[in-house]
């Protein structure tokens, strides 16, 4: 006990603060695991929507652009349309509830609602 | 208990097949959501993917497109239920959803050699179903 009170009289730690402020990509780091903040880029959104699209089976994947309409343009029909709705519900990790599922029907809406939805990642 | 109560609960028919139309895609998403449970459940990732089974149940779907009585599709619908619940209740093993969905009916027969091209289309009915 003795030599512990010694030892600690003559160890001496200067006094700082953590330094956070300095550096935004080290706050970053600390939130990793959080759900906030790491929102994607809708350009990111754009690729992986079309990624998701084009590795349809029956799609071609040379006709897809992102204003292309699932129906209209692909010859999908509305199974397919759901299919598709659920395929990118599994990408991005979402649950779309069924009212909007039932409007997304081209590359665009699914871009608009996907980079719109907080929680897509 | 749980899961015989859920098993004869009957929903009301549907009155109009805009209605039925719905209630199928209802459906069709209910499956496609449990679809990650039953991989795990079956251990089913190594032959599967999820796109795959996805697909598959589509097709199963697609089967009975030409169904237009509200009430039939009601009772297909009735039906799917009883089989994703029993899916989901693990009263199925590994070898009969990789039966029946992963390979497929025709799978291990349907023209896999070059040599069972010429085979005879009497052979190859047989193989495939007894449903005509």
């Amino acid at each position: 006990m003795a030599l512990r009170t010694a030892v600690l009289r003559h160890v001496r730690i200067p006094v700082q603060t953590l330094t956070l402020n300095g550096s935004k990509q080290q706050l970053w780091s600390l939130r990793f695991m959080s759900s906030h903040d790491d929102h994607i880029t809708k350009a990111e959104v754009i690729e992986r929507v079309l990624s998701v699209v084009k590795s349809f089976p029956k799609v071609d994947p040379a006709e897809v652009t992102p204003e292309v309409h699932f129906q209209k343009d692909l010859g999908l029909d509305s199974l397919d349309n759901v299919e598709i709705v659920m395929a990118l519900e599994e990408e991005f990790k979402l649950e779309i509830p069924d009212k909007e599922a039932d409007k997304i029907d081209s590359c665009n809406l699914a871009i608009e609602y996907i980079s719109n939805h907080p929680m897509a990642s | 208990m749980a899961f015989a109560a859920r098993a004869v609960k009957v929903p009301p028919n549907s009155a109009s097949l805009e209605e039925a139309r719905c209630r199928v895609f209802d459906f069709f998403r209910t499956a496609c959501r449990s679809i990650p449970s039953i991989i795990d459940i079956y251990n089913l990732d190594e032959v599967v993917t999820k796109s795959q089974l996805r697909s598959t149940i589509a097709s199963e779907i697609r089967k009975n497109a030409h169904i237009t009585n509200p009430k039939v599709i009601d009772m297909l619908l009735f039906k799917g239920t009883e089989e994703l619940n029993n899916i989901l209740e693990h009263a199925k093993q590994r070898h009969h959803m990789i039966g029946q969905y992963v390979v497929g009916r025709e799978g291990l027969v349907h023209d896999r050699d070059p040599k069972d091209e010429g085979i005879s289309s009497f052979l190859k009915n047989f193989y495939n179903s007894n449903y005509f």
